[in-house]
């Protein structure tokens, strides 16, 4: 037996000795993710083979964004069925810790076939300046159970626009998914990273994605997110704030529709002058059940730390269960801090003044949608612009239509 | 003689709120180009009247008929009513968090010139339009670029709903205390967009406590609503006499100004 394949079944002895995540876990007790066979790919659900062609691209893709430039960026697809490739692709990455969402990356140990790593550096312009890198990243999978890893280094200086996309098209394998992926940033001092997630899975998808965001000082991360229901998808971050006057903003706009959709924020200030936010919206439809839960812990020390937490959950038609837990820990004195959550329905009175206006009531509840997650998603973007560049308000619009659209056929199923 | 016929007639309006009556009988007539001027305290039911008009559905008409251009107002959806031109400009407009204010009128401009079978406008049309009405009006034009009526001021708020007024050139337009909150120069403008929607046709009934707008707007007509019904009818004099001795009016003061 090869080193990477004895790696991989202690894993899978490790997950069996610890056990999966216990229903009684304070973090998943709302939405309890599928059993460990299902992530290993143990169930009779995965026996089956994928229907994609053989000669379609598996794993992730990177792609530059238009004709922006992309900087100097070392890319090394990793295959975990080799030690030597297995030993660089978990190079530096911390061994599952003891955390509520361990079993998942014990899991993801145990599986992972492949991953990617990335090292972005900048290019000098003639000016001097060094101009932001801009990059996409598409996850495609011929495997119906996968564990796909994503390690970014970023570089000391370097600004990047990474688009992550995970989302179905004809093209891939159009049975159900299963996905547990682990996602790895290291920002270097004074790097900053605009991140914009897509996770739109099919219906019978299974998706659990892990981000773990490592800032040093004067890092700056910026988390857009536009996530829909599926079977059951977990959407979980992990911010740490280790170097002084790190920030960490997430924006997330999660969408419903009888089906079910979590997602987990973690923060840890670590250091002084630290700022985290987070600002989720979610619309739920039907019989959709969706939880977000938030919890940010300050450390000693952290003189003068930010952290907000804003969760806002709509009802838009249905009845949904809607769970939003906004939690702080502060262990200082010196910091300022706020949380709140709401939920209700859509503003009616926003919908009669643009029906009084000559709105259909359709247009009228896509317009105010759209402007809520916008208004939302402006939160996570480093400047306006990036809304733009970045078609987020063309994405956002889709999903908007599609959630009403889903919430048309359940209404009239 | 030529009679035009009312644009908007109604008939022992009755109309309850949470089980509340809070217009018991309102009958009014109101032709193409008319201005009407709707007196009364606080609580008589003067909004009362534009949001049932506009279809709000949390105003219940429990009696009575309204018709609008021949059809009857009362079976119409909101939009319905507003595409068959009969236009509120709301007291405290809502903020709408996100939409751009030129996506928003635009958008309900060409909801409204589809219903009358025109074609819709581009946004660089639209926008040439837009920008020349809010500098007309006094808006400035970076309101365009900013969400409905977010972090606007009670003046701005009240311009905007000058603006689409002015873009949307309606049938019938309900103001609701569209003087307040604004500036002198905005009264003007306000005033000024009225006189020239007049002379095109569009009928106004215009809810106001201040007498020199309601001087300025040369109505044909003022009505005093007490208790949810019409309880006095008038010209300018009857709205200098209530700017003079206020709406606690004895039954003997009412009478001699209907005699009048």
């Amino acid at each position: 037996m090869n080193a990477a394949r004895a790696d991989a079944l202690s894993a899978r002895h490790r997950l069996e000795q610890d056990g999966w995540i216990a229903r009684t876990s304070e973090a998943f007790r709302h939405l309890s993710p599928p059993p460990a066979a299902v992530w290993l790919g143990d169930s009779q659900d995965a026996a089956a083979s994928c229907d994609a062609s053989p000669l379609e691209y598996a794993g992730w893709s990177v792609q530059p964004i238009g004709a922006r430039p992309t900087g100097r960026v070392d890319a090394r697809w990793l295959d975990a069925a080799d030690a030597a490739q297995r030993t660089a692709m978990l190079a530096g990455l911390p061994l599952p810790g003891s955390d509520e969402a361990a079993p998942f990356a014990w899991a993801h140990r145990a599986l992972c076939r492949r991953g990617l790593r990335l090292r972005i550096q900048g290019t000098e312009a003639a000016d001097g300046a060094t101009p932001t890198v801009w990059l996409q990243l598409r996850l495609r999978s011929r495997c119906e159970v996968d564990a796909p890893l994503l390690v970014i280094d970023l570089q000391p200086g370097v600004h990047c626009v990474l688009a992550e996309v995970h989302e179905r098209d004809s093209s891939s394998c159009q049975r159900p998914l299963v996905h547990n992926v682990q996602v790895h940033l290291r920002l270097g001092r004074g790097a900053s990273l605009q991140h914009l997630r897509i996770a739109t899975p099919a219906t019978g998808d299974k998706l659990a994605h892990h981000v773990h965001v490592k800032l040093d000082a004067a890092a700056r991360y910026h988390q857009t997110l536009l996530a829909s229901g599926s079977a059951d998808h977990l959407q979980r971050n992990l911010f740490e704030l280790h170097g002084a006057r790190a920030a960490a903003h997430g924006a997330a706009v999660l969408f419903a529709a009888d089906n079910a959709l979590e997602q987990q924020v973690h923060t840890r200030h670590g250091a002084a002058h630290t700022h985290s936010s987070v600002d989720t919206l979610v619309l739920a439809e039907g019989a959709a059940r969706s939880v977000v839960n938030t919890l940010t812990h300050i450390a000693p020390g952290c003189d003068d730390a930010i952290a907000r937490q804003r969760l806002n959950g709509v009802a838009t038609g249905g009845q949904p269960k809607i769970v939003l837990r906004p939690h702080l820990e502060i262990h200082h004195d010196q910091v300022q801090a706020a949380h709140g959550a709401t939920w209700g329905a859509l503003d009616e009175e926003a919908l009669f003044y643009a029906g009084q206006r000559g709105l259909d009531a359709l247009l009228a509840r896509t317009l105010v949608i759209e402007g809520m997650a916008r208004a939302v998603l402006l939160h996570g973007v480093e400047n306006a612009e990036l809304m733009d560049s970045l078609g987020i308000d063309a994405m956002l619009a889709l999903q908007v239509r599609q959630h009403l659209g889903s919430a048309a056929a359940v209404s009239h199923g | 003689m030529v009679t035009t016929k009312a644009l908007l007639e109604l008939r022992d309006l009755r109309v309850d709120v949470a089980e509340h009556h809070v217009l018991r009988s309102v009958s009014l007539q109101v032709r193409p180009g008319e201005l009407l001027v709707l007196m009364g305290a606080n609580g008589s039911g003067k909004s009362t009247l534009g949001l049932t008009l506009a279809g709000h559905p949390r105003y219940h008409v429990v009696g009575g008929q309204a018709q609008f251009a021949g059809h009857d107002l009362l079976a119409m959806d909101v939009q319905q009513r507003a595409r068959a031109g009969l236009f509120l400009s709301f007291q405290s407009p809502p903020d709408i968090p996100g939409v751009k204010n030129n996506l928003f009128i635009r958008t309900a401009l060409n909801s409204v010139r589809e219903a009358r079978g025109e074609t819709p406008l581009d946004a660089f049309d639209f926008l040439g339009d837009a920008r020349a009405t809010a500098t007309r009006l006094g808006l400035p034009e970076a309101m365009l670029g900013r969400p409905v009526n977010d972090g606007f001021s009670g003046g701005e708020r009240k311009r905007n709903e000058l603006l689409q007024l002015a873009l949307l050139k309606p049938r019938l337009a309900l103001l609701d205390e569209i003087d307040s909150g604004m500036d002198i120069d905005g009264v003007r403008a306000a005033v000024d967009l009225v006189r020239d929607l007049r002379a095109q046709g569009t009928a106004f009934i215009v809810i106001s406590h201040y007498l020199q707008l309601i001087e300025s707007l040369a109505p044909d007509a003022v009505l005093r609503l007490d208790q949810g019904c019409i309880a006095e009818t008038g010209g300018l004099a009857l709205a200098r006499d209530i700017a003079r001795t206020g709406f606690m009016r004895t039954d003997q003061a009412a009478s001699e100004v209907v005699t009048a």
